[in-house]
């Protein structure tokens, strides 16, 4: 029964949220504090901040599960023509990074985003219509998409490193990895052609636009 | 009295508080001033009973007990983390935790009212005038309940997770293991069940929604959890819906249940748990028929563009039939055993572009032949192109 008596910076008590660190984190939390948490019976792991952690592995998870989805796209389109290694080869990182985060996702018993099946077909739409307008056309989609993510691995690193970089030691080297893996994709993209495709600006902001609104989404949702 | 209205007043403004608050470091100076007043009031009532009483409870909280003894003003005990005002405010959770609890052993008489919270109270030797902490209604005490009985069962479980990593027990299978959870943690209801249905109702007040969803959410979780799942996709969510609905129809059978040690309640949750895993594997099996069937249209379209462009080499000679790896017949495997979930493979639809040459020509092949051997051929169609078609075999 010593498990009941434990701080109550730990315990909820009487129902209400508890919130360990309201840490400042620039992009992952809200302004106003963590949103309500449900009170929880599970212990702190290693006193780390819950609400932080959660929303990161889960967009992070969302987001390889949606880039998973996209080269899919891209494949059934684009498998057979010359471009069809290439894709196939950024394809199988991005499976890898997905079974990681599936893995921290258990590990940390985060729940994952409401949104799945949606950004299952969103996904799969998005690599095949833009595999459809050619080779060109799917590295551009490439380009704006790895951009996007890089970036939100660049802010997710700057907040755990704000916060606490040696608790997070795993986390961040798990990040950067991947960091790195999505520029090499994006330098790929590049490297094919993806700015000769018609109205590369327009189809780049249009993408990136959409990328935004799902983590937003899933970092919430 | 006055001492007693000074206490309610600063009941009321930490419950106010408290409730406004919630990230922010607790503000130091109405937790002093319940405190004190609280202090002033038990001092009043020079109760002995009260170092004695709280021996009673089960005690690891050293840190409350010396802002209790002493007056209000700077401790010289003070065990110093992170100065007064935090010890204070531990003392202040800890103590209402401690009235909470206390004043559970008279909810079967009192209901969950703030006069079992008085009675709570004054065996701890604090002045009645204590229960004007809480809310008239007594929604501290059944979240408090809850939450308390979610934590035994979380330790519950725990306990027999190590069993099990240590081999001294046999990892149950998901349904009896879900059913035991249920079970346990519906067990816990027993010494109050009389009383129950009006706490059901006040957690369910617009006010307290949000905390008794919670808690809910994370007992529903834990139990998911010590029972193996690893789902990270939309199964999460199923899985703990349908459990949610197991055991909430369950509380609300075992309100009515007059059966001797609630066996009925026990058979109405097998039951339930027994349609669940029912309807996980009706849900694998209408998932894969499905799939079947949308292979077969594929094929079928890709048979009959091919006859519209007339290649004959692929409908004249027998078509090799693949085993379809989508046409295997899944055993019934119970999706919930939790077994890792398969990632995605190459996409379903690349899937489907692959095969539709293949499987279902036999099957076309045969439509296409009884169709033409049930009439078209014969003469109506004389004038159209089907006579040329080199299915057309009759005449």
């Amino acid at each position: 029964m010593a498990a009941v008596a434990v701080a109550p910076a730990v315990r909820p008590s009487l129902g209400l949220r508890r919130c360990l660190r309201c840490g400042p984190g620039p992009r992952a939390v809200p302004a106003g504090g963590a949103a309500p948490r449900p009170c929880s019976t599970r212990a702190a792991p290693r006193g780390i901040d819950r609400p932080v952690i959660d929303r990161i592995i889960r967009v992070d998870h969302a987001g390889e599960y949606g880039a998973n989805r996209i080269y899919a796209g891209q494949m059934a389109v684009l498998g057979r023509s010359s471009v069809g290694p290439v894709i196939q080869q950024m394809w199988d990182q991005e499976k890898d990074h997905l079974k990681k985060f599936n893995e921290l996702m258990v590990a940390y018993r985060v729940r994952p985003t409401v949104l799945l099946p949606f950004w299952n077909v969103a996904g799969f739409v998005l690599g095949a219509g833009s595999a459809l307008l050619g080779k060109k056309g799917a590295m551009a989609c490439t380009v704006a998409v790895e951009e996007s993510i890089s970036d939100h691995y660049n802010n997710q690193i700057r907040t755990l490193m704000e916060e606490d970089p040696e608790k997070y030691k795993e986390l961040l080297q798990v990040i950067k990895q991947f960091r790195d893996d999505e520029r090499e994709h994006h330098d790929i993209g590049i490297e094919h052609d993806a700015e000769a495709t018609p109205a590369y600006s327009v189809l780049k902001t249009a993408i990136q636009l959409g990328c935004k609104a799902a983590i937003f989404l899933s970092e919430r949702i | 009295m006055a001492a007693a209205g000074a206490a309610r007043r600063a009941g009321w403004r930490l419950w106010r508080g408290r409730a406004v608050v919630r990230c922010q470091h607790y503000p130091p100076l109405r937790a002093l001033q319940a405190s004190a007043a609280l202090r002033r009031v038990s001092d009043e009532h020079k109760k002995e009973p009260f170092t004695s009483s709280s021996q009673h409870q089960f005690d690891p909280h050293p840190a409350g007990h010396q802002p209790e003894q002493e007056p209000q003003g700077p401790h010289p005990s003070c065990t110093g983390q992170g100065g007064q005002e935090s010890e204070d405010y531990e003392s202040e959770e800890q103590l209402q935790r401690r009235i909470l609890t206390a004043a559970l052993e008279f909810v079967p008489e009192h209901g969950w009212t703030a006069e079992a919270i008085a009675e709570g109270a004054k065996t701890l030797g604090l002045s009645v005038a204590a229960a004007g902490m809480f809310h008239s209604d007594g929604s501290e005490l059944i979240l408090h309940f809850v939450s308390e009985c979610n934590a035994k069962l979380s330790e519950l479980l725990e306990k027999e997770q190590k069993l099990v990593q240590l081999g001294e027990a046999e990892k149950k299978p998901t349904d009896e293991f879900l059913r035991d959870a249920v079970e346990a943690r519906l067990r816990m209801l027993i010494p109050y069940i009389e009383k129950w249905p009006q706490a059901l109702s006040v957690l369910l007040l617009p006010r307290n929604i949000p905390s008794s969803l919670s808690l809910l959410t994370s007992m529903i979780d834990d139990i998911w959890h010590y029972a193996g799942d690893q789902s990270t996709d939309f199964n999460w969510y199923t899985r703990r819906a349908v459990l949610t609905g197991i055991y909430n129809t369950t509380e609300l059978v075992m309100l009515q249940d007059s059966s001797p040690d609630f066996e009925d309640t026990w058979r109405f949750l097998e039951n339930r748990v027994a349609d669940a895993m029912n309807m996980s594997n009706t849900a694998s099996q209408v998932q894969s028929t499905g799939e079947a069937v949308v292979q077969g249209l594929m094929g079928a379209a890709v048979t009959v563009s091919n006859v519209e462009t007339l290649r004959p080499e692929l409908l004249l000679s027998p078509p090799m039939l693949n085993a379809s790896p989508v046409l295997e017949v899944r055993a019934p495997m119970d999706t919930w055993e939790v077994a890792p979930v398969p990632e995605p493979e190459q996409g379903d639809f690349l899937k489907l572009f692959q095969l539709t040459s293949v499987p279902f020509q036999e099957f076309i092949h045969f439509l296409v032949l009884s169709w033409t051997a049930l009439c078209p051929c014969r003469g109506s169609f004389a004038s159209s192109g089907v006579q040329n078609s080199p299915l057309c075999t009759q005449e």
